[in-house]
């Protein structure tokens, strides 16, 4: 049995009064209510509640105001709040069922408004013969968007709603919908769901020369730039720039590991300028990371330090506030934008009948076998060398070389069966992270000693120091126990069912002798 | 999950206005709340203007052959369902003592709804039965109206020596004055000298009012025809009465 139908659409020149004057013909209702309102509809700017299949409303009228979250395949209320306005984050809801919901999707990520539609909504009620009601309907005119009518059941009812139901398809001549009006009005604007991802999706054509296909790649790329740009810097959410900076990190680890299909001089000179972009924005992001950790460390202090480190916010939220606008003031800089307009038109260029180099005339799939399989092999070259008594410089070098090779990866991942590299890409992350991880905290606690020092200006009390002193050796403990985790992650990494398909992948093909 | 008890030995004393009264007040406030309406009469089930009948009658009910919540309906009212009545019950003494532990039936029954529900409301029918006690092990609390006059000391003296000689601790008795009328000075006296000897009455006295009367031809709680009036306040003010000694 198919599930029963709760949500029409009515035809496009279907006025409400005409379907109330027609339902009055079938069946005996009562009109609750009928007020004009305003739907908001909220998401993330990389679409989280829309991918976990749910939708955040703002329904305004004169009388109410109230949130709710909206299962997007059923249209059934997962949560409903009276709220005057949508708070920016989910630790900015009062505790409830609204926050609970959206806090693990959500995260550090800010609700934005997609679109906002006005609309008249009547509340109708079916009867039976004792007044009483079976089924309430939700009818909802929208201007330019049509109207809908959603049927909510009510228990006890289950005979009702499914003549309702039938009524509405057979007689009335209703079409079910399944999908939301929000993307009807997202059509009309000519956007559509999920539209951005911070995953990156390159779709290559293995025999597309090699200079044609990185431009496809830096293409991709400039646009997750441009995209992320205004959100950075208005600092909407700690992501925007999250964001940019990875597309500038992929950008200048393209100009770096994606050899010689370009002149020199032009890579040249847009090395200088990404890198300077990686480096007028690391300041801040530095900090959004303290920030965005800060829980984290106040949870592992002794209880009776954890209000102490409070200073230790305040001092972070006012430095990280300098550097965003600093930053700000970069990316609206003329000489930026001219630069970033100069890469854009050269990738738009046609390039010559002939690419500039061996490597430029390669076919892409080719030139990403070789890439790969070199810096594989670098890789655990590097990572064989390391012994429990390597310095710290040994990990972090072997740590860029785990970078470039996932960028690489992440490239050319049309190229190869979609299950084997995305299983190499798991592993590679899996064993970058306690690279990463042993990095991190080694900067973090060179950071805090460095704060520590301007916040003794700040005539800030000494039991703030003391649970600064406290986070130091935390950090450093979970730095050590990076450092132990080193050995296990690596094998994991290596372990032979790796090997064999990095070399099936990547590896020159050498002719198999039949015996 | 509470459940509470609208009980007395007397009849016409408004135990079905008041179960019907504070479920609605119950879920206005957000309380996810239930109305099970035992008494045959089916007087709660025909406030909410549902028909008085459930499959299989009391018999399959009692044998726990339907589960209870198959047999609920959606009242005009958000958060607020209902049990309905059944022509059957008047027979649920005799159901019940066909059982092993009569007295635990209910609690059994009601036990798979304790996640969907914060209140239960029983509307019982009067008297003291097999029944009865039956509700006594189910409920937390037994929310006891009485009218003032001279019989009802009696009453609830009565009802007192019955749960203490059935040692039901777990059982809380909240009786409060019901149709009071403060024109009547007998009303004012006995409400006054009973008060004293019995201080565990709440200090709330839902009065004699033509608006509670007229529930029978509105066919809703109070509140769904009356925005406010000495009778909504003073059932408001039962119902936070009821949640402080709750808490
Ligand atoms: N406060 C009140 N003021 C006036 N009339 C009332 C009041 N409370 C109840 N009534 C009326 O008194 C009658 C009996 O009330 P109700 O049905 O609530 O009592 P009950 O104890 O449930 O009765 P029964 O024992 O028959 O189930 C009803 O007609 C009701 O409308
Ligand atoms: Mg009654």
């Amino acid at each position: 049995m198919t599930a029963l139908p709760l949500h029409f659409e009515l035809p496009e020149h279907m006025a409400a009064e005409k379907f109330l004057s027609k339902l009055g013909k079938k069946i005996d209702f009562q009109i609750a209510s009928e007020q004009y309102a305003t739907k908001t509809f909220y998401d993330s700017f990389d679409w989280r509640l829309y991918s976990a299949g749910i939708l955040c409303e703002l329904n305004q009228s004169k009388s109410a105001s109230h949130i709710s979250l909206i299962d997007r395949n059923t249209g059934k209320c997962l949560a409903l709040e009276n709220q005057q306005e949508v708070p920016s984050f989910s630790n900015q809801f009062q505790d409830g069922r609204l926050k609970t919901q959206l806090d693990p999707i959500l995260e550090m990520r800010a609700l934005l408004p997609l679109c906002q539609l006005p609309y008249q909504i009547f509340h109708i009620n079916v009867l039976n013969k004792d007044q009483k009601t079976t089924v309430r309907i939700k009818l909802e005119a929208y201007e330019n968007l049509g109207s809908r009518i959603s049927l909510q059941p009510l228990k006890g009812y289950e005979k009702a709603v499914a003549r309702v139901s039938q009524l509405l398809e057979k007689s009335l001549a209703l079409v079910p919908t399944q999908s939301s009006i929000l993307n009807s009005a997202l059509k009309l604007q000519g956007r559509k769901a999920q539209d951005y991802s911070s995953k990156l999706v390159i779709k290559l054509d293995p025999e597309l020369r090699a200079d044609r296909a990185s431009k496809v790649i830096y293409r991709a790329l400039l646009k997750s730039i441009k995209i992320n740009e205004a959100g950075t810097i208005a600092d909407i959410d700690t992501e925007f720039l999250h964001d940019y900076r990875v597309a500038i990190r992929r950008t200048r680890a393209g100009l770096s590991q994606i050899k010689n299909v370009f002149p020199d001089s032009i890579v040249t000179q847009y090395a200088s300028f990404f890198a300077w972009l990686g480096q007028i924005t690391s300041a801040t992001r530095d900090l959004d990371v303290y920030l965005l950790n800060y829980q984290q460390y106040k949870a592992a202090l002794p209880k009776s330090l954890q209000e102490d480190i409070t200073p230790l916010y305040t001092f972070l939220k006012q430095k990280q506030k300098q550097a965003q606008t600093e930053l700000a003031t970069h990316l609206k800089n003329p000489n930026y934008i001219k630069q970033l307009l100069a890469w854009e038109q050269f990738l738009k260029e046609p390039l010559p009948e002939k690419g500039c180099s061996n490597a430029a005339n390669l076919t892409i799939k080719e030139l990403a076998d070789q890439r790969i399989w070199k810096v594989y092999k670098r890789l655990i070259k590097e990572a064989n060398e390391i012994t429990e008594d390597s310095p710290a410089e040994s990990l972090h070098d072997l740590r860029k070389t785990c970078k470039k090779l996932r960028y690489l990866m992440e490239f050319f991942q049309s190229l190869y069966p979609a299950d084997e590299i995305k299983a190499l890409i798991k592993a590679l992350k899996g064993f970058q992270s306690v690279l990463g991880d042993f990095q991190d905290y080694e900067v973090q606690e060179n950071s805090l000693k460095k704060f520590s020092a301007e916040m003794m200006a700040n005539k800030v009390e000494s039991n703030t120091f003391l649970a600064m002193g406290v986070l130091v050796q935390y950090l450093d403990s979970m730095r050590n126990a990076a450092r132990h985790d080193f050995a296990k992650q690596y094998k994991l990494f290596k372990q032979e069912e790796n090997r064999i398909v990095f070399k099936s992948l990547f590896a020159p093909q050498i002719e198999v002798k039949k015996s | 999950m509470k459940v509470i008890a609208a009980y007395s030995i007397k009849g016409g004393v408004g135990k079905t206005s008041t179960a019907v009264n504070l479920a609605y007040l119950a879920a206005q406030s957000g309380y996810r709340t239930l109305v099970w309406d035992l008494d045959p009469q089916g007087a709660s089930s025909y406030y909410f203007r549902v028909k008085p009948k459930i499959k299989g009658g009391s018999k399959e009910l009692i044998a726990g052959e339907r589960e209870l919540d198959g047999l609920i309906k959606a009242t005009d009212f958000e958060n607020l369902d209902l049990l309905p009545a059944d022509f059957s019950f008047r027979n649920l003494d005799l159901v019940l003592d066909t059982r092993k532990k009569p007295t635990q039936r209910l609690k059994k029954l009601l036990q798979p709804l304790s996640d969907s529900y914060d209140f239960i409301f029983l509307d019982c029918p009067p008297n003291i039965s097999l029944l009865s006690e039956a509700i006594f092990e189910t409920s937390d609390i037994l929310l006891s109206p009485i009218i003032p006059t001279t019989l009802s000391l009696r009453t609830l003296e009565q009802l007192k020596t019955f749960i203490k000689e059935n040692k039901l601790k777990d059982l809380k008795l909240i009786p409060f004055f019901s149709m009071a009328d403060r024109r009547k000075k007998m009303h004012r006296e006995i409400m006054e000298t009973l008060s004293e000897k019995h201080p565990d009455i709440l200090q709330t006295a839902i009065p004699y009012a033509s608006d509670i009367e007229r529930m029978g031809l509105e066919r809703m709680p109070l509140g769904g025809y009356t925005n406010k009036s000495r009778s909504t306040e003073a059932y408001q003010a039962l119902w936070q009465e009821i949640l402080a000694t709750i808490n």
